[in-house]
């Protein structure tokens, strides 16, 4: 028995109506590992992610957080989720609050902690996104690229134990793009457990240490970025990659 | 002065329609009349809210159980008048209430509110909470579903219980958005308190019409109007300022012209202890 995995999928299936989009997926990840998933899209790749915090709930399969399942009924799927960061392709900050309110929101009520402490919280999470001197402007004021990195941060701030990333990049102009990445390398390089969902070849080749091709909704091929990569045995990855190319 | 009046009353349309001294002479009763209705509105409207917000949420849900009596009471209440409903309500309820004449002559019913008997008022109430109730369902139903279903899934991928996130996240973007919507109900629904001299409450409408039909003269009508609209104007060009800005805020601008507000409140401030 190896270490204890930090997120443990079995056997996942989805459907949505008479749609199966999920169709037995199996995969685990290990603590500190940054997971890149890949696939044309309809490949299922970003309704497996949301699986794992049960923003989509399973047709059938079991999810594992640490010693918690996540597909069971009986886990209080908010504590799990508390500790399960997300970070979406449309960001979704709440407009209605500043940069430091939208990562405080959560550390206060669902976390319960002091205003003082969970402003300092913020704080130093908007610093660690290069944007404390943000903390005062509303979302609206924001260019794609910051508003990205404040829900990084307001993901971050609840302190999580794996980060799951949906395509974060896909609604960016391409000049804010790396800014974005940049923040995501540096967490990585920091030991945080990653799933991420995307189509940036490159930050997957710098960044992850395993990469993984969803077609049909299954796993079809995984291994070492060089090795899905550079010497893709799957005709789907090879046909996959040779178009994004 | 005197003389203006007295040219005012020898023109005949103008004596019999808007006629100073009748107007004048009405002003005491009309003012209950006024205050009535707005003890009316006011009640009925801010109890309409949580009416609203419960019936929306039901209509909402999933349930069929919970989802189909609120469809169908939305459906009933938005598509009959005003008029039958608080005809049903206003004679049905003391049919309906164990004890109720016990209630409308003992003490407590015969408290006046604004003018209007405890045992009146509690009635006309309940007709106005059942009607604006509805209309405010659609208001938030269709303000909360505008709400991105991104906005949802971020606050319960932090953790959120659906409670959290409705009253941190989706409730304070709808209000906002909605507030114009609300407001004009507000306003309708002041207009609609006139119908209550169906049923002999005494309020403006009513008030108006017994001072007419002892001097067979328009002038209290015209007299009401003008309490209605000291209340509906100025109401109805706050909605389109909310309005205005609402748009604003919508494509952006609005922090900017918040931020703008301050400096020039702390550029004034600043100015007042020089």
């Amino acid at each position: 028995m190896t270490e204890q995995a930090m997120v443990r999928i079995e056997d996942l299936h989805k459907s949505f109506g008479a749609l199966e989009v999920l169709k037995g997926v199996d995969l685990e990840v290990a603590r500190g590992e940054v997971v890149v998933i890949l696939g044309p899209s309809g490949s299922g790749k970003s309704t497996m992610l949301r699986c794992v915090n049960r923003l989509e709930e399973p047709t059938s399969g079991r999810i594992f957080i640490e010693n918690d399942e996540v597909t069971d009924h009986k886990t209080n799927i908010n504590h799990i989720r508390a500790r399960v960061g997300m970070v979406f392709q449309s960001f979704n900050l709440f407009p209605h609050l500043t940069a430091k309110s939208n990562v405080m929101l959560a550390l206060r009520k669902v976390k319960k902690i002091s205003k003082e402490e969970a402003e300092q919280i913020a704080l130093e999470g908007l610093a660690r996104v290069g944007l404390d001197d943000k903390a005062d402007v509303y979302p609206i004021m924001l260019s794609g690229g910051q508003q990205q990195r404040v829900a990084i941060a307001r993901a971050l701030a609840m302190d999580p134990h794996v980060m799951l990333f949906d395509e974060v990049t896909s609604a960016l102009d391409p000049e804010l793009v790396r800014e974005v990445l940049d923040v995501m390398k540096g967490l990585a390089k920091g030991g945080m457990t990653m799933l991420v969902v995307t189509h940036e070849m490159g930050f997957a080749r710098d960044v992850a240490s395993r990469a993984v091709f969803m077609d049909e909704g299954v796993i079809q091929e995984q291994g070492t970025p060089e090795e899905v990569f550079d010497n893709p045995q799957n005709e789907r990855t090879k046909d996959f990659l040779g178009h994004i190319r | 002065m005197e003389g203006i009046i007295e040219y005012l009353e020898s023109i005949k349309f103008v004596h019999l329609f808007m006629s100073p001294t009748i107007i004048w002479q009405s002003l005491p009763l009309l003012w209950k009349g006024f205050q009535a209705a707005a003890a009316l509105l006011i009640v009925g409207y801010l109890l309409s809210l949580p009416a609203g917000l419960t019936a929306a949420f039901m209509k909402m849900s999933r349930n069929p159980i919970v989802r189909i009596p609120a469809t169908f009471y939305i459906d009933f209440i938005r598509g009959t008048p005003l008029l039958v409903q608080i005809l049903v309500i206003y004679f049905g309820f003391p049919l309906l209430m164990p004890g109720w004449r016990e209630f409308a002559t003992g003490p407590i019913g015969q408290i006046s509110v604004a003018g209007i008997d405890m045992s009146q008022f509690v009635r006309a109430i309940a007709a106005l909470v059942i009607n604006s109730g509805a209309y405010l369902a659609e208001i938030f139903r269709a303000g909360i579903q505008s709400i991105s279903k991104g906005q949802l899934e971020a606050a319960r991928s932090l953790g959120m219980t659906t409670m959290q996130a409705m009253t941190y996240v989706i409730i304070p973007q709808t209000v906002r958005r909605i507030l114009p919507t609300m407001m004009s109900e507000f306003i309708l629904l002041f207009k609609d308190t006139a119908l209550f001299f169906a049923v002999g409450i005494f309020e403006l409408t009513l008030q108006a019409r017994t001072i007419q039909a002892r001097t067979f003269n328009m002038s209290p009508y015209i007299g009401a109007a003008g309490f209605y609209l000291m209340l509906t104007l100025p109401l109805g060009r706050l909605v389109a300022y909310l309005e205005a800005k609402l748009a604003v805020s919508e494509t952006g601008r609005e922090p900017e012209n918040r931020q703008e507000r301050k400096r020039r409140k702390a550029a004034r401030a600043k100015e007042a202890s020089a």
